[in-house]
């Protein structure tokens, strides 16, 4: 049995997103020969589809590699990839939780960024040995000198040790490597204590049940072994044990300090809790590991199936996603315009667009979404506090004394030519800066109260281009303040749309209304009928505009050969139907629904 | 074998899948002096020099004589040389050409010549007269100088003119091709357009608004936006001016956008509306063959799967391109994408097409929708009925209305729907 873990380095990839992260993962791949050449797909880390076509890692994923170093020794390295959107910050904590390193990828043309400042702060928090990697060197226009001074200034890292890569030509790699050797530390465990090992990530498969991704801190975790999960107390016995190399390789045991899976046979999903600690029940350990506190959902839309039969199908969908989404939450929430659904809570937008385009690839489902809404805290003239995830649920004006919405604290480093535009921005979001901390001469570090409500409208996709791509993000939750908010309701041919109603500051409900019956406009097509859009508060119209009908259809040639093309015009046509949804006598595409995030605001 | 039937009707829709033989010849010519800016049709630019054009021609004549063989062709009643341009293969060869399908085809009344003022000169209206055929489509588009320059088209608005009047001149029976909803296109210049062609004495009118396709120059000129002057309301517009002015000078609509003089109906269109089968030779033609008619081609065509049970139409589009066809130019070696219909894919298709034209949806198909789809049928019906697309028609025909014309469709769309149990 072995008991040495000196041969062990168990470590994470973190960056700003597209810094690099999932290109540097593979090459570390192909260089330790874990994939041949021959097999090599860019991204091979994210296996899900979205995570390939998007270019981003969603999920973590550990895989085992062996490298033999220049001393001579064969190590084993778990590698761990993570996200690198901020909506996605908890599965980063979570992973950095199995290491004892962690590689900080740093673009070398792009320099510290917000995520590169908050992931650095999570692996020094967590005790972490820190590898530096400045990436993208082969680039013409990296600055390797500038970036590594920014390290020094603005991480305050030791960056002489830090190595320079180029994740699309190899080049560093091997340097890299031979520097998690020297800087990251062995696990440190305890092969004959009672088994100790947590559960960093799970999935659903069909025929095996619940599989955990774990890391074993002490003990061994061997097939046949009885198993308990510490905090819900379930025991299993364990079907089999292994590591991905990238494909599952099965092993005769998980030693101390390894990094791999555990087949457990459940069938429940709901029975595995990511950030559990699993033990022997006959020797159990004396204290379970920390774990990690629930990530708390910011956004919350309503989800509705377009076809109202699927509302079950839809349940099971959210129940198998959360089994490696713990994040995920959902109440049950009825629309008369869009029948049964759920009120799905979320990260932040990426995520909602994550999840959402999961349930329809994986689960085959059509799905509306809504536009998405904060938790808004609403006082009553009665006294008593209501949790408002959805505007429908918003009482009678009347009925309420004031309503306080939750803000955050953003981070948001910029180069110091675009301040003022940033500034601008914030004031236009209702947001107030702070302060702001020069990082470097070409950085500025902005602190800004922004209420979450304006974040999830645009306010990112502004930032990017009021800065040329230039500025990023970070926030945290800081707190709920009372603001003077309306609900403004959304009518298509006289009839109220409730999943068309949004909460909104006052101030801008006459500019958002008018931005949106104009956007619905575009979007709504021409029907057979004349479609008034109204926007109201209360029962005051206060902006509108229309579809006007339509008089003709595409009309084509039909002669032999273009009869089968036409057939399929008409079928992609009435596909194209099916997706929309029949509100009243209207029918209504889905993006309708996710309008109000585009309006562009007060312009 | 059924005597000698009008091309389109005369055999009553239930028993036409059993029809083994065809009625309608097509044959294409995918050559253009230059591809105009709208075109997405099978058709290639191409010097008038070109060995190919003489080969490619000779290859469809020996494909012609396959079919001869095989017997198929004993039935044809309509005939029609589309492309691409026809007329730009010169004079001697097309004569060649059409006097071969005249000769192969000995029931053919109708012989259909598409043309561009371009290269229709008197020696071909001679060529085309003397051997054979009856009648020719010119594609004018626009008499407008400015909106043909636009469409990339290569002749003028008094070429076209002088050319459309020498072919009327000729005895043929001539039928023009214009097109609405284009750049730079007005009322009056469309009114214009109009009336010079009618002034020519033609006795048929095709007019479409233009469709802007996917990857055509034109597509890529607009990069994406819609043009005003395409939008739907112009087009429907443009379409209502056309019937009055048209219908004023005594031609009727007959299909959605033909217009024809009495007795000047072109029959070989209506048999592509009217359920009756067709063959088509040439690089993208399409054929609409019964289950019997395509077990009969298949044995000259061994590279043709079996048809799967229950599919009573088939429709083939010829996909050997011009060169491979030229070199190899048996029935045996063609390649084709292959369509099989059920019949109840075979009558909602008829549906759909019948309500393309003024007669309307005939009332034996009428009754044949009614026994094979039952409620289906009649919920469809009540559906078009209530939308005002469709109104009851004297004998139990079903007409569309003006409205069903406009929102063609939203109509199309129902009956076709109807594929789907």
């Amino acid at each position: 049995m072995k008991n040495d873990t000196s041969h062990i380095r168990n470590f994470s990839i973190v960056a700003h997103i597209d810094h690099g992260k999932s290109t540097i993962s593979d090459r570390i791949l192909e260089f330790t020969h874990t994939v041949g050449e021959r097999d090599m797909e860019a991204q091979l880390l994210d296996s899900m589809d979205i995570e390939r076509e998007r270019g981003i890692t969603i999920k973590s994923n550990a895989v085992r590699v062996t490298y033999d170093a220049d001393d001579g020794v064969t190590y084993q390295f778990n590698l761990i990839d993570t996200p690198g959107h901020v909506d996605f910050t908890y599965e980063v904590s979570r992973s950095l939780a199995a290491c004892e390193g962690a590689v900080l990828v740093v673009d070398a043309t792009q320099g510290v960024e917000a995520q590169t400042v908050s992931n650095a702060l999570l692996a020094m928090n967590a005790d972490l040995d820190i590898v530096c990697a400045i990436n993208k060197i082969d680039l013409p226009s990296a600055e390797p000198e500038r970036v590594r001074a920014e390290i020094e200034e603005e991480l305050a890292l030791p960056a002489d040790s830090a190595v320079c890569v180029s994740g699309k030509t190899g080049e560093g790699i091997r340097d890299l490597l031979e520097a998690i050797v020297y800087l990251v530390s062995p696990p440190s465990g305890d092969v004959t204590a009672p088994l100790k090992a947590l559960i960093l990530d799970s999935y659903f498969d069909e025929y095996r049940g619940v599989v955990a991704t774990v890391r074993v801190f002490d003990g061994a975790i061997r097939t046949g072994a009885r198993l308990q999960m510490m905090a819900t107390g379930g025991t299993f016995t364990c079907d089999g044990v292994g590591c991905k190399r990238p494909l599952e390789t099965s092993l005769p045991e998980l030693g101390v300090g390894e990094v791999g899976y555990v087949v457990t046979g459940l069938k429940d999903p709901a029975l595995v809790h990511v950030g559990d600690t699993l033990t022997d029940p006959d020797r159990p350990c004396d204290e379970a590991l920390p774990g990690y506190h629930e990530a708390k959902p910011m956004v919350f839309a309503g989800v509705f199936p377009v076809d109202n039969k699927e509302y079950e199908n839809l349940r099971e969908a959210l129940e198998k996603l959360k089994v490696n989404d713990p994040s995920l939450t959902w109440v049950p929430e009825t629309s008369v315009a869009l029948g049964f659904g759920f009120r799905v809570g979320f990260l932040g937008l990426l995520h909602m667009e994550v999840v959402k385009e999961r349930l329809e690839r994986e689960f085959d489902l059509d799905l509306i979404a809504t536009s998405p809404s904060v938790d808004y805290h609403v006082f009553t003239t009665a006294g008593e506090m209501l949790e408002i995830k959805s505007p429908q649920d918003l009482p009678r004006p009347e009925r309420i004394d004031r309503i306080e919405e939750p803000c955050l604290r953003a981070t948001i480093i910029v180069p110091p030519d675009y301040m003022g535009a940033v500034m601008q921005l914030v004031v236009e979001h209702r947001g107030v800066t702070k302060d702001m901390v020069y990082l470097s001469e070409k950085s500025v570090e902005m602190h800004v109260d922004i209420p979450l409500a304006e974040l999830i409208l645009d306010f990112f996709d502004q930032l990017k281009s009021r800065t040329k791509g230039y500025a990023s993000l970070d926030y945290e939750f800081s707190g709920y303040q009372a603001s003077n908010l309306v609900k403004l309701d959304i009518l298509l041919a006289g009839e109220e749309v409730d999943a068309l109603s949004f909460i909104v500051h006052a101030d801008k409900a006459y500019a958002l209304a008018r931005g949106l019956c104009d956007r619905l406009k575009g979007i709504i097509p021409r029907q057979q009928f004349e479609v008034p859009i109204q926007g109201a508060i209360g029962n005051k119209i206060i902006s509108r505009s229309t579809v006007r009908a339509v008089r003709k259809d595409v009309l084509a040639k039909c002669y032999g050969g273009d009869i089968s093309r036409k057939r399929k015009l008409l079928e992609r046509q009435k596909e194209g139907k099916r997706r929309m949804k029949q509100i009243g006598t209207v029918d209504v595409p889905q993006e309708a629904f996710l309008a109000v995030l585009k309006v562009d605001d007060g312009a | 074998m059924t005597a000698s039937p009008p091309a389109g009707g005369a055999v009553p829709w239930p028993a036409r899948p059993q029809v083994p033989s065809a009625h309608a010849l097509y044959l294409h010519l995918p050559f253009c002096a230059r591809k105009c800016a709208y075109c997405d049709f099978a058709s290639w630019a191409t010097r008038d020099d070109d060995p190919l054009v003489v080969a490619y021609v000779r290859a469809l004549r020996a494909q012609l004589a396959d079919l001869e063989g095989l017997g198929v062709l004993g039935s044809v009643t309509t005939a029609y040389v589309g492309g691409g341009t026809p007329t730009l293969v010169g004079a001697r060869l097309l004569g060649e050409l059409v006097a071969d399908v005249r000769r192969r085809c000995s029931r053919l009344t109708e012989l259909t010549c598409e043309a561009n003022p371009d290269s229709l000169g008197d020696d071909m209206l001679e060529a085309l007269a003397e051997s054979g055929a009856t009648r020719v489509s010119i594609g004018v588009q626009s008499l407008s100088d400015r909106e043909l320059v636009s469409l990339g088209r290569i002749h003028g608005a008094r070429e076209a003119c002088e050319r459309v009047s020498a072919a009327v001149e000729s005895g043929l029976d001539v039928s023009c091709d214009l097109m609405c909803a284009i750049p730079h296109q007005t009322e009056a210049s469309w009114r214009e357009s109009l009336a010079g062609v009618l002034g020519c004495g033609v006795g048929h009118v095709s007019v479409y608004p233009l469709a802007i396709e996917d990857k055509t120059a034109l597509a890529r000129r607009l990069g994406g936006t819609d043009p005003a002057w395409n939008d739907p309301d112009v087009q429907a517009s443009r379409m209502a001016q056309a019937a009055l002015i048209l219908s004023g000078a005594g031609l009727t609509r007959y299909e959605v956008a033909s217009y024809a003089r009495p007795g000047k109906q072109c029959a070989h269109n209506r048999a592509y509306w009217t359920g009756v089968p067709y063959l088509g030779l040439g690089t993208g033609a399409a054929s609409m063959l019964t289950r019997e008619g395509y077990l009969h081609l298949r044995t000259c065509c061994p590279q043709l799967p079996d048809p799967p049970a229950g599919a009573v139409r088939v429709r083939l589009t010829v996909r050997t391109g011009r060169r491979g066809l030229a070199r190899h130019p048996s029935l045996a070696g063609l390649s084709c994408d292959l369509e099989f219909l059920s019949e109840r894919e075979a009558l909602a298709e008829d549906l759909m097409l019948g309500a393309r034209l003024s007669s309307g949806i005939a009332p034996e198909l009428v009754r044949s929708a009614e026994q094979t789809m039952g409620e289906r049928w009649r919920q469809a019906l009540r559906d078009a009925l209530r939308k005002g697309l469709v109104a009851n028609a004297c004998g139990g025909a079903l007409a569309p209305t003006e409205r069903g014309w406009l929102l063609g469709n939203e109509l199309y769309g129902l009956l076709w729907g109807l594929a789907r149990a």
